[in-house]
């Protein structure tokens, strides 16, 4: 019987609770509403915090709290705010503020994994609220390694933010595939960053100004033409304009500096596809494996020539491979769907396309296809 | 540089006074216990036992989180420890309340600065000079170095020059001043830290000739500038600057080493629009036009470029096309007297009296307390406070 009380206790005072908590639930949430339109933050926040204290549901709260921590910069403060919210129709732009304060708090992994999440629950948020987020998770995944898909990002809100400082620079990272942040680069970057940065933010405007991209792009390269990624950046540009021998060139170049350069060997064996010289793409693309094993790219150029060869089997080991590796890859999908309608695989190479289709819908949600800064202009369709 | 010691010890000197004011105001509602960790912690702080100090300050905020004096100290000292992840958000609980506090800002800022996060570091940099730094002219200097630098970074260099000249201006010559001034001479966006070693006799010299100009040691300058452009002939930007040097005294040099310059940075709009500065003077219509052109195209939202636009139509009677060149300069940079002076005039021209009074209202408010200077502006000719000719 004695065990009882406690609990009998606690029913009691939940109830009495429950009935005092309405009022004074709302008396709080309607000062808050009025400290914080009253700009009155300090305040604001602290009574926000009492509401949601008083009411965890409290999807509103929790929303303004966070936003007036974030408006603080009180970014370790602000992201638990936000965190309750994943789970309400603030969810969107939640996720996107998530990424935010993890990236302000120095958590970049779980910073990156928000910005996922943010893009899979459909990019909401303001138009300032997705340029911001987009932005920082493109930096993130140039720290990632993912350095195509940042370019994709940032090319994506460069015409509408024109020439920004933070912007060339990001896209600098990105562009001289340079596994850093804007905070935390060695400072003897600073200049190959600047110059990179500016030709890419030229190439992506709109209109593109490859004039001006070129202007920069050359002084990149008199400057630190020995280094590594420069020609291979030179070349990308050169290849997004359309001037494919320009393109050939530098790639050879970034070989003669890295020989195990990857993606200068994707490049040339994708220049080769077009030009039909299988022998030497194969080679490339056989090297660029070598070289990098996990470049879902190297195994999908070698798929596309093995392809174009006839060899069904080792195209479609190849394009598995590159499937396994960048299973968002419409190229890839594009191309096993080719395969297995080939091999007579008609189930499969549906499945293929519905998967494609689906990708390039994502990817038209994304950003258009067209601004892909470095993908080459005869395969953009 | 200046010594960021010797910057805390200014910092907690002279908030004393205002402390003192906040703590009054809360005195009612103090409990013991955090009075007694407060005197704890200050009496640490003045026996120099820093670490101790900390551990007390942040004892003393978790009884009081919104104790502005343990807010400040606390910030202050982590600061001064190089502490400065620690020191920022500490900081930012501060100025959540007290964000009228101009020291605050500026050690925010300047922690933001070590920290790398540059962009919230000039912001919150300038929003230290906005709510002033009282008489702390270690401070002030501190200060108004850090935005001058991160200004040139962010590629707001005619701004950069603004301050330096500023700060030139106010005292005897600072060595430190020579890399940020030839940095924002020369419109290279990197901070000193961060100058390539090979280029950093090119921007020592173009900083020396900068400085020499900008404390109006003539010779000395046209020295420095003939210096420069015959060690860097082919750099960009030693061209511009050497022509934005020559424009007034030699105008007929001046146009020549603008056009050098295209001839090097060819999609440089702002060499265009100093040439078509030079070329409307000159009575060149035509060209100047022609230049303005181009470099509207090539920074369209560039207030300097339609201002040049519209004056050079104007002066070739085709006054209503340059007014609308020229309303969209004003509506770019509200701030250009020099737009308002052009329109004030080419409204009268045409007969639109109130137009034309409504701009000269403008330009009174513009010069309202500041006499205009007559110094010679190295960068966009929307910084060249003189009125046009």
């Amino acid at each position: 019987m004695s065990s009882l009380i406690p609990g009998l206790l606690i029913s009691i005072s939940m109830a009495a609770s429950a009935a005092t908590v309405p009022s004074r639930f709302d008396s709080i949430a309607k000062q808050a509403e009025l400290a914080r339109t009253q700009d009155r933050v300090p305040e604001a926040i602290r009574l926000y915090r009492e509401g949601t204290q008083l009411r965890p549901s409290w999807a509103d709260g929790w929303w303004y709290l966070g936003s007036l921590l974030y408006d603080q910069d009180r970014f370790s403060e602000a992201s638990p705010a936000f965190q309750h919210l994943t789970n309400t129709s603030h969810r969107g732009p939640a996720y996107a503020f998530l990424g935010l304060c993890e990236y302000e708090n120095g958590n970049y992994e779980v910073a990156l994994r928000h910005f996922r999440a943010w893009a899979a629950a459909g990019w909401a948020g303001s138009p300032e609220l997705v340029d911001v987020a987009v932005f920082h998770f493109a930096l993130l995944l140039t720290r990632d390694g993912r350095f195509v898909e940042s370019l994709y990002l940032l090319a994506s809100i460069a015409p509408r933010l024109g020439d920004v400082p933070e912007l060339s620079e990001g896209m600098g990272l990105a562009s001289l595939r340079l596994h850093y942040l804007p905070e935390d680069y060695p400072p003897e970057l600073r200049e190959q960053i600047w110059l990179a940065g500016k030709s890419a933010l030229y190439a992506a405007q709109s209109p593109r100004d490859f004039a001006r991209a070129h202007e920069f792009a050359s002084r990149l390269e008199k400057r630190y033409s020995h280094k590594p990624d420069v020609h291979y950046f030179c070349g990308t540009l050169y290849t997004f304009e359309g001037n494919t021998a320009e393109a050939e060139r530098e790639y050879r170049e970034e070989l003669a500096i890295s020989p195990h350069h990857a993606p200068s060997m994707i490049a040339l064996a994708t220049i080769d596809l077009d030009k039909a010289n299988r022998v030497e793409a194969g080679e490339l693309a056989r090297s660029a494996i070598d070289a990098d094993p996990s470049n879902p790219e190297a195994h999908h150029t070698l798929g596309r020539v093995l392809l174009e060869n006839g060899d069904l089997h080792a195209s479609l080991t190849e394009l598995e491979t590159a499937k396994r590796l960048a299973p968002e890859s419409a190229g890839v999908r594009a191309h096993l769907a080719m395969v297995y309608t080939r091999l007579g695989r008609t189930q499969e190479a549906k499945s293929e396309s519905a998967a494609l289709l689906a990708l390039k819908n994502k990817e038209e949600v994304m950003a258009p296809a067209k601004v892909k800064l470095g993908e080459p202009k005869e395969r953009a369709h | 540089m200046i010594c960021r010691v010797l910057l805390i010890a200014c910092l907690c000197a002279g908030f004393g006074p205002w402390l003192a004011a906040a703590s009054q105001n809360n005195a009612a509602s103090t409990q013991q216990r955090f009075d007694q960790l407060l005197q704890s912690a200050q009496k640490a702080r003045e026996e120099n036992h820093d670490d101790e100090a900390v551990q007390l300050f942040r004892r003393a905020l978790q009884q009081r989180p919104e104790s502005e004096e343990a807010l400040w100290y606390l910030g202050s000292m982590l600061y001064e420890k190089e502490q400065f992840a620690a020191a920022r958000d500490v900081l930012r609980s501060f100025l959540t309340l007290r964000s009228d506090a101009g020291p605050g800002w500026a050690l925010l800022g300047m922690s933001e600065f070590q920290l790398r996060a540059y962009p919230r570091a000039l912001q919150h940099l300038q929003r230290a000079m906005t709510q002033g730094m009282g008489d702390r002219k270690e401070l002030m200097d501190s200060v108004f170095y850090h935005v001058a630098i991160l200004l040139t970074r962010f590629e707001r260099y005619d701004d950069s020059m603004d301050i330096l000249q500023k700060m030139l201006a106010s005292g005897s010559p600072d060595p430190t001043l020579v890399e940020p001034a030839g940095l924002a001479g020369l419109r290279l966006p990197y901070l000193p830290a961060e100058i390539p070693p090979d280029q950093r006799e090119l921007i020592t010299l173009s900083g020396k000739a900068v400085v020499a100009l900008q404390m109006q040691r003539q010779e000395e300058a046209d020295a420095e500038f003939k210096r420069l452009v015959a060690t860097y002939p082919n750099e960009p930007g030693v061209h511009f600057l050497r022509a934005a040097f020559l424009s007034e005294m030699h105008p007929e040099e001046a146009m020549r080493e603008f056009e050098r310059e295209l001839t090097i940075s060819p999609s440089s709009a702002i060499a265009r629009i100093r040439l078509a500065q030079q070329l409307i003077t000159a009575g060149e219509f035509d060209r100047a036009l022609s230049l303005a052109q181009q470099a509207i195209q090539l920074d369209p939202k560039r207030a300097s470029a339609h201002m040049m636009a519209g004056e050079a139509l104007v002066a070739k009677g085709d006054v209503a096309n340059g007014i609308k060149e020229l309303e969209i300069a004003r509506g770019d940079d509200p701030s250009i007297g020099r737009v308002h002076w052009d329109l004030l005039r080419a409204y009268a021209a045409s007969g639109r009296k109130d137009e034309a009074s409504r701009e000269k209202t403008e330009i009174e408010k513009i010069y309202h307390g500041t006499s205009p200077s007559h110094s010679q502006s190295l960068g966009d000719s929307s910084h060249d406070s003189q009125r046009p000719q």
